[in-house]
């Protein structure tokens, strides 16, 4: 059984991590290698870095802060952010990323998470998935960002990308995201059925948010803002955790 | 000088960064001809067994790793480098491994996820003179296939069976877990095996006033 993990997500826009409400200005953390470093040490288990960079140009700046990231981190990392193609993947993985993270490109292609999972192995394939609930669909996929509603209901949506090739889920309540308000625990007892992993994300606030989150079936916790400002340290967390009886690596 | 054998699909950013940590020199060679003279090999590897068997295959690594181990050459492999040093995998049951450590690679479960992705505890199974006695350190493992623990097996780990986590037979080691990816335990591990291994850390010398 391997320990429940702890996993901070960096949102990295031309090479710098940032904070940001969208449509806001986005706040400057820092360059990736310094919060990787700073994670590394506090404990965190594995470090998700979105890159929300708009242009393709943009893009391409971030092989050299994957390699960096790489060199520096004693962890494994996944990074997302427009990758559609083998070819992307390909450039992140050599770059030194262990896993990718796939988002709108395999909802508009669904058959790209098999050809990544063939090419490199489905442990390497991280699919991400943005839902709202929905009256008529339980919970609606949201693409882009979030901004851009499909047709998609997320159960069947998530049973698919599984039988696709897909290694892990990182499924990101919408509903909850932000609020602070906790996972959505009803999606997580319906995700966790599926046969890979699960990576719970959206409405951490407090400590006790992460353990329901993982005795609701997840298999690790994702959060940006409250381990960023530092307002809920990652070795408080683990320890809170450990002490409830979750299984960490402390 | 350690060899890092590039088979193109194995992402080596993340073990260079950990050997310069550990001040260790390594050269990577995509083809036998630019291995360095001497000192260990590591086999690195993810994916899938035959594509990465059909690549070493094509850069000639396959022919050649059998005659440099016959010769002494020290042989790390990680993650699906040990898969590819053992008998065979069911993975790919047409091909075979190079037979340098013994049993089949098994696919994991059922009854658990798989692929194993994240930290496990390893356990001692057979005292080794370079390796401690892990004592339930936690290691980095992403994988679906495993050795079943045998004679030669130094640690183990489980995930719904237990399973080999390192082998070692003379100098031929295989980690299925990443040791580069494992955090100060991890490094330390790395560091007890490439040392036993012949691997020099080219620290300066301290002046001697």
């Amino acid at each position: 059984m391997p320990a429940k993990r702890v996993i901070p997500c960096l949102d990295v826009k031309n090479g710098r991590v940032v904070k940001g409400v969208q449509f806001k200005a986005l706040r400057d953390l820092g360059h990736p290698v310094d919060l990787a470093r700073r994670y590394d040490a506090e404990g965190a288990d594995e470090l998700v870095f979105l890159d929300i960079s708009a242009s393709q140009e943009d893009r391409s700046t971030r092989e050299a802060w994957v390699r960096d990231v790489a060199r520096e981190l004693s962890i494994p990392f996944t990074v997302g952010g427009g990758v559609a193609s083998v070819d992307d993947a390909r450039r992140l993985l050599r770059a030194g990323a262990d896993k990718v993270a796939v988002n709108t490109a395999a909802s508009l292609r669904p058959a790209l998470v098999s050809e990544l999972a063939d090419a490199f192995g489905r442990q390497c394939v991280v699919a991400a998935v943005d839902v709202k609930r929905d009256p008529d669909l339980g919970w609606r996929v949201f693409l882009k960002g979030g901004t851009e509603p499909t047709d998609r209901a997320a159960l069947p949506w998530l049973q698919e990308l599984c039988d696709l090739g897909a290694g892990e889920l990182l499924l990101t309540s919408m509903d909850r995201d932000g609020t602070g308000q906790g996972f959505d625990i009803q999606l997580l007892d319906r995700a966790s059925e599926l046969p890979i992993p699960l990576i719970a994300s959206g409405g951490a606030g407090l400590e006790i948010h992460f353990l329901e989150a993982l005795e609701h079936g997840a298999d690790a916790v994702l959060a940006a803002t409250l381990f960023h400002e530092g307002t809920l340290p990652i070795p408080r967390l683990k320890a809170y955790l450990a002490h409830n009886g979750v299984l960490v690596r402390i | 000088m350690i060899t890092l054998i590039d088979t193109g699909a194995g992402n080596l950013a993340s073990l260079e960064g950990a050997l310069d940590r550990l001040g260790l020199g390594h050269v990577r060679a995509e083809r036998p001809d630019q291995a360095a003279d001497a000192g260990p090999m590591v086999l690195p590897g993810v994916g899938h067994f035959e594509a990465a068997q059909q690549m070493l295959r094509e850069r000639g690594w396959w022919r050649e790793i059998p005659h440099l181990v016959a010769d002494g050459r020290p042989l790390l492999g990680i993650c699906l480098g040990l898969q590819l040093l053992a008998e065979g995998s069911e993975e790919a049951p047409r091909a075979s491994g190079l037979g340098l450590l013994p049993g089949i690679v098994r696919r994991l479960g059922p009854g658990v996820k798989v692929p194993h992705v994240g930290w496990s505890r390893v356990q001692q199974h057979t005292a080794h003179p370079a390796l401690p006695d892990p004592q339930e350190s936690w290691l980095y493992f992403v994988h679906s296939y495993a050795l079943e623990p045998g004679p030669e097996t130094v640690y183990t780990a489980r995930h719904g069976r237990p399973f080999s986590a390192v082998e070692a037979r003379g100098r031929v080691m295989g980690f299925q877990p990443h040791p580069e990816k494992s955090g100060p335990v991890g490094l330390r591990l790395l560091q007890a095996a490439l040392a036993w291994m012949g691997a020099d850390a080219s620290v300066p010398e301290a002046p001697c006033n």
